[in-house]
């Protein structure tokens, strides 16, 4: 494995959430015991419901909440310890997309000065002129036009403005790009050109991408590798043509036939075989194997006992009980 | 459901069982609106009243409606909730929006709209708002009931997989005009307006090769300002010609679905 890239060991993100007047603070998991490693060029993508921690995980690693406990060890150096001071010289390798294309733009700024403000920061060799000319060199390559410089974020689409923030992300040419949501306020008609975009740029720049999403259509389209969380736990880990085409855990599984797709043949039965139930709270997870609640294999052993992270064959890990007897019972 | 803002001017006719519901006295359509056309929205959060409990919202509807007393209708309210298949319904009735998930939050909003029995269900993006696997329990749950009470329902939605889940007949809209209208079936396999066929390639799908390529729609859809003359599609369209830019076109029969446009796809050149 190359450990040498982007290692996270066994990271815990907790917060600590009041239980009301005199009642003692309860802890809230968003994260526990994720370990993964992403290599230089790959893309990874890390998806499940809503609450099952994947943002806190992706701003865990860029050091923007506080790790509880684990590794987070970028190029070789234990990140997670370090101040916000001994971070910044760090950050221009690192950057991140976020979902809200309009709010994660300065309104008072215009384009020129939100795409120039990282080199601004990291880059102070470089001199206005030589500035400029990458500023517009990136607008025209998440294509914005030159002449667009000097217009403000409201002027934009939301499509625009996202490419607005991979511009302001890609200026510095990262070798690791957080994307959270990216495509997910957009318009249908205009997911695609922003996938197309983000296709495109990982190809040419080599980029690693850490890709959040609750779309799996377009994580499979995206990532080479996918990480399926579920309450704050890692339920499975495979290459993407593995994970979709013959997808192991019961959770996996559910949450594939859940996505709605536009042939009217298989949909309708489709929408009878989805998730039942919905995601306990994470203040007060269930015993055993979180997902044990949902699933229609849970067996007594499920809720005493935590399944632990198992390797499944090639670069794949599950944690299940029945796994393995339920994928024969599957091909057979 | 004439909930529009007073500088809308609305023109044309829409009518519910022969009853003509534009113009028509606001008194006549509030006895409507809850009782025979009932409307669900996209976020469950802001269309519930924060500081009423469930089971009172529940059963207010049916007060109003029905002049039944508070107590039989927060015993109807429990039964309308089982039948939304909320979970420990009893002890919801006495819980605050707030207290409850995207998902049961939906669910109540089904359960008020269904009180009174309405003939017709008006659902605007209901599960937009909500994650796949809960997405799919709400649109099974409206299956059920428009399959157990023969009620009509008008989707709103953006997502094609949606349509082709729930959906008999589909109408594409586009710049506030109808682009393409007909069988799920037809529209979806056989696409005959450019737009609906371009909607199609440009969803990245989960059960399609990953080679195939994603072709997005360039451009955006006009902002509700914009007039655009002739076919409003046109500046987005890969297969406009001179007169899509000068001619609106009127929307006509081909292949079995009702299109508006100059150049229908013939069946034959679409994917599948």
């Amino acid at each position: 494995m190359s450990s040498s890239f982007l290692t996270l060991d066994a990271l815990r993100v907790y917060f600590s959430v009041s239980g009301g007047w005199l009642k003692p603070a309860r802890k809230l998991k968003a994260v526990d015991g994720v370990s993964l490693e992403i290599a230089p060029g790959e893309a990874l993508g890390i998806v499940g419901e809503s609450g099952c921690g994947k943002s806190t995980l992706a701003r865990a690693i860029l050091q923007l909440v506080d790790v509880t406990s684990g590794q987070v060890v970028w190029l070789g150096r234990p990140i997670e310890s370090l101040s916000v001071r001994q971070m910044r010289p760090l950050r221009d390798a690192m950057q991140i997309v976020f979902q809200d294309p309009l709010a994660s733009l300065d309104p008072r700024m215009t384009v020129g000065e939100i795409v120039a403000e990282p080199l601004r920061v990291h880059r102070t060799d470089l001199s206005r002129e030589q500035r400029q000319t990458e500023v517009a060199q990136m607008l025209e390559r998440v294509g914005l036009s030159r002449d667009q410089i000097n217009r403000y974020p409201h002027e934009f689409s939301g499509g625009q403005c996202q490419r607005i923030g991979i511009a302001r992300a890609m200026i510095l040419k990262p070798k690791l790009l957080v994307c959270d949501e990216p495509v997910s306020a957009l318009d249908v008609s205009i997911q695609a050109q922003i996938i197309n975009l983000l296709e495109d740029l990982k190809r040419e720049s080599g980029t690693s991408i850490l890709f959040v999403s609750h779309n799996l259509a377009v994580v499979r389209r995206l990532c080479e590798r996918v990480l399926v969380l579920y309450l704050g736990k890692t339920m499975e880990v495979a290459p993407s043509e593995q994970l979709f085409s013959a997808p192991l855990h019961p959770y996996t599984r559910g949450l594939l036939a859940s996505v709605p797709i536009p042939d009217p043949d298989l949909q309708p039965a489709r929408l009878e075989a989805s998730l039942t139930g919905e995601l306990p709270s994470p203040l007060s997870p269930p015993s055993g194997c979180v997902f044990r609640t949902r699933c229609a294999f849970a067996i007594e052993r499920c809720a005493a006992e935590i399944p632990p992270l198992e390797e499944a064959g090639d670069r794949r890990q599950i944690a299940c009980h029945r796994w393995q007897e339920l994928s024969t019972k599957a091909a057979t | 459901m004439g909930l529009l803002a007073p500088n809308a001017a609305v023109a044309g006719e829409a009518r519910l069982n022969g009853r003509e519901l534009l113009g028509a006295d606001p008194r006549a359509l509030r006895d409507l609106r809850g009782a025979e056309l009932a409307m669900i929205f996209q976020d469950p959060m802001t269309s519930l009243a924060p500081h009423i409990k469930v089971g009172d919202q529940i059963a207010e509807v049916l007060v109003v409606h029905k002049r039944m007393s508070w107590r039989d209708a927060r015993a109807s309210a429990l039964q309308l909730l089982e039948q939304a298949q909320v979970t420990d319904a009893a002890r919801r009735l006495t819980q605050y929006p707030h207290e409850l998930s995207g998902g049961m939050r939906q669910r109540v909003m089904i359960a008020i709209a269904l009180a009174c029995n309405p003939v017709m269900l008006i659902a605007d993006e209901p599960t937009t708002a909500l994650d796949v696997s809960v997405q799919a329990q709400i649109l099974s749950l409206l299956k059920r009931l428009m399959r157990e009470r023969g009620m009509a329902l008008a989707l709103i939605t953006h997502d094609l997989g949606v349509v082709a889940g729930l959906a008999d007949r589909v109408v594409v809209l586009y710049a506030g005009r109808v682009v393409e209208s007909g069988s799920v079936g037809k529209l979806l396999r056989t696409p005959s307006h450019p737009y609906t066929a371009a909607l199609l390639r440009s969803m990245p799908r989960i059960d399609a090769p990953v080679s195939e390529p994603l072709i997005a729609i360039r451009g955006q859809p006009p902002g509700p300002r914009e007039r655009i003359a002739g076919c409003p599609f046109h500046p987005r369209c890969d297969l406009a010609r001179a007169n899509c830019a000068t001619e609106r076109p009127e929307p006509r029969h081909v292949a079995g679905s009702l299109v508006a446009c100059h150049y229908p796809l013939a069946p034959a050149v679409n994917p599948s």
